[in-house]
């Protein structure tokens, strides 16, 4: 019985693998040997491939290292300055992330009287749920791990959730400061929400329908000068959503010391902190979905499986990158006047943009 | 004066200065103005009369003690060796270099050295036997010797492939030389405190009338200065309790 | 707009309780009973300083503001009475360590004016030159922590950048960075070659090249005018009966400066503007103090080509007309004022500041030394300004006021 069932997970695993021809021979090898054939071919099995490994929780992780290296260097070079250099001084302060990780892991996370402990200590935790769950529906070629007609609806609810962790952990940290930065992410929630599902809402008018394979299917020309203005308020809400400067708003550290993860410290803050560059990881891949293509891109044939998923997330870490300058060129706008800006111009547009969405479908 | 105008926003200028703030920036992240000097590795380069570490010269001493006297943060202590040499407690030192610039003889001098730092508060007061020179820098990366230079509106950074030398050579202060002398010989009290506080022994009794063993014939005591041994410290003319000496000056 | 009331009894929280603060209790009790709460920006916050804000709030609109300084208290004017006159001159620049000179210069005059000493014209210069200096340096760094207060963190490093090229220009000239203990009475410590002087004149141009980028990302930048216009507006007759002064006084549309209105050193002889603004909102200013920059920049230009051969110390002090090296403790050391009470006024670079030295006619250390910095003087108008705002410009109305705790406080 143990036999068989080993043999169903076989079949289940060779039957829908990742093919890339550069690794075939090795991987053919090892598939005969009989336990660590059971691992391979769970390794390769698409949906696996796509969750843990890539565009999943293992290029997070790179990314993670990486981006918080690139940002500090940028605009240390914007600003006169050289940035992190002793860490690994050969290749010019690179792992300076893993350095800033290891350390929080050897502080002490004090825990304060007047919080409310079991949710001061498990939010940052549960606040992975909402951010992890849409690398499920991120497709990446073939590479996906559930396949979905719905994907980027699914996609844009779950982000809507995110906020409300934040704001939960803001409460139970039981702090003058922290009520006052929860206070300031639920309003900035409300000041994009709507823009934002507006733009993406125009963009699925347009391709049809919101499957991600669609919407690539259809991006002859990069979906970017196709409908230029949903373009824009993707952008500018992003930055909202993400709490970059410049509506670095809940997070402010000068006036409100920041916001709602004011108390934490030791692994808890590392956790905390990184929830704002994963989001922002997500709403990117989005935005490489429904604007600049996605996946598409010159074929290499040794590589197979692995070249949709390369242009993808080079896609990406390019976005990523040009939007990392923005935090050196602006100030930090006041919750009123971005409030404002939501509510009037960038929604403006996001009709505009509805519009235009309409029309392009009328005409197709 | 100059009247500052309101500014009033429309849309096209703001549009405008977006794209100024943004262009600037992209400008600077493609090609940087970058000034940073990179501490130990390189060096900067500091005029002469730079204020670093003081350096004390022990053969032009003559015990004055008037670097003591002007420290604002009473840093320097006199130390008793064969003569009282300055010692200082760069705990409390501000590196004002009133004491540089109070020394007649220019015994205590400065140098280029910045790097004052130590590992314990103890370490920090030092004696007069560890500022004879300038302390040694061991550094095997020390390579660079940069330099700020600003030439037709442009402002960079120079790196030259030789190091500075520390040391800071000045010609002596040019002070005219003054000697001691008693302007009211008559008021003089006979208190010897003069004779005991000179360094070079240059005061000595010339003829008294006071004194335990003999009967007291009169009230008068002469003490002498001798201008040979003088050096003109002026320790003698604080110590008077009837302010009768004064230091002139030498008429050739 | 309606107001509803809740009629929930609330306790003030335990810490405002225990803590020692300067505000009576039953005032906080009130304010808790009235739907108001208190907000503690203290003296360990990113955005403040060394002071302590207790601030009413309501909603998010701040009903009134109480400072509490004082942290940083050296008590200045008392030990000052145990050191001699030149000693005290490295105690009085440290207040506001970046404007050492003008620091410097009010103590200086009030002793030349008791003992009557006449400053030859190559000294005037030199001391002017360091006095537009120091202002810059002090505007470059309030212009940075505006900028940090508000978000903008460019906005705080090229600042302090361009601050380098001014102590470099410093340490040529004086040996020191800021706090150089240069200006002595009767003139200044060492005279300045041609090749420093040549460096000062070349510099200006290259900080004016970095202000124009400079000008661009932050000063222009649209999210910095919103942040800062129609923010803690001061009319003129609010900011003249609050007693404000310096740059925020001009920026209120007041013309009153006292290099303008009682010359000192060389300000009359060169030819010069004051910035003045008519809106007294924090942009104004902001932008009054950034072309008063440009004005000093001037200003040493001037100096620069006008300035001709001669002693740098004042005859009546010492016969060596270069440098003070070797004759300062005889010259100086003892020095003793005629009993009396001598007042100057300078311009510090934010404000205006006023010495009186006090003498008894035979100590050889003061009777009294007061000082009044211009912190302390507008710190008044500072807190009215912010009533009626939101708690979130509580830190751009700071930031535009340059409040530099170590100065109030002495």
């Amino acid at each position: 019985m143990f036999a068989e069932y080993i043999a169903y997970l076989f079949d289940l695993f060779t039957k829908n693998m990742v093919s890339i021809p550069l690794i075939q021979p090795i991987v053919d090898y090892l598939l005969q040997i009989p336990l660590i054939n059971l691992i391979v071919a769970l390794i390769l099995w698409r949906p696996f491939f796509a969750v843990v490994i890539a565009p999943g929780l293992g290029v997070l992780i790179l990314y993670l290292l990486y981006i918080v290296w690139f940002e500090r260097k940028l605009t240390a070079r914007v600003q006169w300055r050289v940035g992190p250099l002793e860490v690994a001084r050969p290749i010019r302060g690179a792992i300076q992330a893993l350095a800033d990780g290891l350390r929080y892991f050897f502080q002490e996370a004090i825990v304060h009287n007047e919080a409310h402990r079991p949710y001061f200590i498990q939010l940052p935790i549960l606040a992975f749920i909402p951010v992890l769950l849409p690398i499920l529906f991120i497709p990446a070629g073939n590479v996906v791990g559930i396949k979905s007609p719905f994907a980027i609806q699914l996609i844009v609810s779950f982000i809507a959730l995110i906020p409300v962790t934040v704001v939960a952990i803001g409460w139970a940290s039981n702090s003058r400061f922290a009520y006052i930065g929860s206070v300031r992410e639920a309003f900035m929630y409300f000041a994009y929400e709507v823009p934002f599902i507006i733009a993406v809402m125009s963009m699925i008018f347009l391709y049809g329908s919101g499957d991600p394979f669609i919407a690539v299917e259809k991006q002859t020309i990069p979906g970017a000068f196709l409908n230029p203005v949903a373009f824009i308020v993707f952008i500018i809400a992003m930055l909202m959503a993400t709490s970059r400067l410049p509506f670095d708003i809940p997070e402010a550290d000068q006036e409100i010391a920041f916001g709602p993860f004011v108390e934490y410290s030791g692994i808890l803050f590392g956790l905390a902190m990184t929830l704002a560059y994963e989001k922002l990881y997500l709403m990117a891949l989005l935005f490489t979905l429904l604007f600049l293509g996605g996946w598409s891109g010159p074929e290499f044939y040794l590589l197979g499986d692995l070249m949709p998923v390369i242009w993808l997330l080079l896609k990406t870490i390019v976005v990523i990158s040009i939007i990392a300058l923005v935090r050196s060129i602006y100030a930090r706008y006041r919750l009123d006047q971005a409030l404002r800006i939501g509510w009037t111009s960038i929604l403006a547009l996001s009709l505009v943009a509805l519009v235009i969405g309409v029309i392009g479908a009328w005409l197709a | 004066m100059m009247r500052i105008e309101k500014v009033r926003p429309n849309l096209i200028k703001t549009i405008k200065d977006h794209i100024d703030a943004i262009s600037v920036a992209a400008k600077q992240a493609v090609k940087p103005d970058r000034i940073t000097i990179e501490y130990p590795r390189e060096r900067r380069k500091y005029p002469d009369n730079f204020r670093g570490f003081i350096v004390f010269d022990k053969d032009k001493c003559i015990s004055c003690f008037r670097c003591a006297h002007i420290c604002p943060a009473n840093a320097i202590v006199m130390e008793d060796y064969d003569n009282r040499y300055p010692s200082i407690d760069y705990a409390k030192c501000i590196f004002c270099h009133f004491c540089i610039d109070s020394c007649p003889t220019g015994a205590i001098k400065t140098s280029k050295v910045h790097d004052v730092a130590f590992k314990s508060l103890d370490e920090m007061c030092l004696h007069t036997t560890q500022i004879t020179k300038i302390p040694e820098i061991v550094r095997k990366e020390e390579k660079y010797t940069v330099e700020y230079s600003v030439e037709r509106g442009v402002w960079k950074l120079v790196k030259k492939r030789k190091l500075d030398n520390l040391e800071v050579e000045v010609p002596p202060p040019e002070v005219k030389v003054r000697k001691a002398a008693c302007i009211d010989p008559e008021s003089c009290l006979g208190c010897r405190l003069c004779k005991r506080v000179c360094p070079q022994d240059a005061i000595r009794l010339e003829e008294c009338e006071v004194s335990p063993d003999l009967e007291i014939t009169g009230t008068m005591c002469v003490l002498k200065i001798d201008v040979e041994k003088c050096t003109g410290c002026g320790l003698c003319v604080r110590q008077c309790p009837m302010q009768i000496l004064v230091l002139e000056e030498v008429k050739e | 707009m309606d107001e509803y009331i809740l009629d929930v009894p609330v306790e003030p929280p335990k810490e405002l309780r225990s803590l020692f603060i300067p505000v009576p209790p039953d005032y906080v009790e009130e304010a808790y009973r009235s739907d108001e709460f208190l907000i503690l920006v203290g003296p360990q916050h990113p955005g403040s300083g060394h002071m302590r804000l207790i601030v009413k709030v309501k909603g998010d609109i701040i009903q009134e503001v109480i400072p509490d300084p004082g942290y940083v208290h050296r008590s200045m004017e008392k030990l000052a009475e145990n050191r001699l006159y030149i000693q005290n001159i490295p105690l009085f620049e440290r207040p506001a360590i970046m404007d050492a000179a003008n620091f410097n210069l009010g103590y200086v005059r009030a002793i030349e004016e008791a003992l009557d000493i006449e400053v030859p014209e190559r000294a005037k210069y030199i001391r002017t030159i360091l006095a537009e200096l120091c202002r810059i340096g002090t505007h470059l760094y309030d212009a940075a922590i505006l900028a940090v207060f508000i978000g903008h963190t460019t906005g705080f490093m090229w600042p302090f950048g361009i601050r380098e090229l001014i102590c470099e220009a410093l340490v040529r000239i004086t040996g020191a960075r800021f706090t150089s203990s240069f200006i002595i009475p009767g003139g200044v410590r060492r005279d300045v070659d041609e090749s420093t002087l040549r460096f000062v004149y070349d510099s200006t141009f290259a900080i004016e090249r970095r202000l124009e980028s400079f000008e661009k990302i932050f000063i222009k930048n649209p999210t910095v005018v919103a942040r800062l216009q129609g923010v803690g507006v001061l009319t003129k007759d609010e900011a003249i009966k609050h007693g404000v002064v310096g740059p925020f006084l001009r920026a209120s549309g007041v013309e009153y400066d006292v290099r303008k209105v009682e010359p000192y050193e060389m300000y009359d002889e060169l030819t010069w503007d004051i910035p003045v603004s008519d809106d007294g909102d924090g942009y104004s200013r902001f932008l009054v103090r950034v072309n008063e920059i440009s004005q000093s920049l001037s200003i040493i230009r001037q100096c620069i080509m006008r300035m001709e051969e001669g002693r740098v110390i004042s005859d009546q002090i010492c016969e060596n007309g270069k440098e003070i090296r070797g004759n300062f403790f005889d010259a100086l050391g003892n020095i003793v004022l005629p009993a009396g009470e001598y007042t100057t006024l300078t311009e510090a670079a934010r404000g205006l500041l006023l010495y009186t030295v006090i003498s008894d006619g035979e100590s050889n250390v003061p009777y009294r030394v007061r000082i009044v910095t211009p912190g302390w003087l507008y710190l008044k108008g500072f807190m009215e300004s912010l009533r009626g705002e939101r708690l979130a410009d509580l830190q751009a109305i700071y930031g535009s006021f340059g409040y530099f705790p170590p100065e109030a406080d002495r």
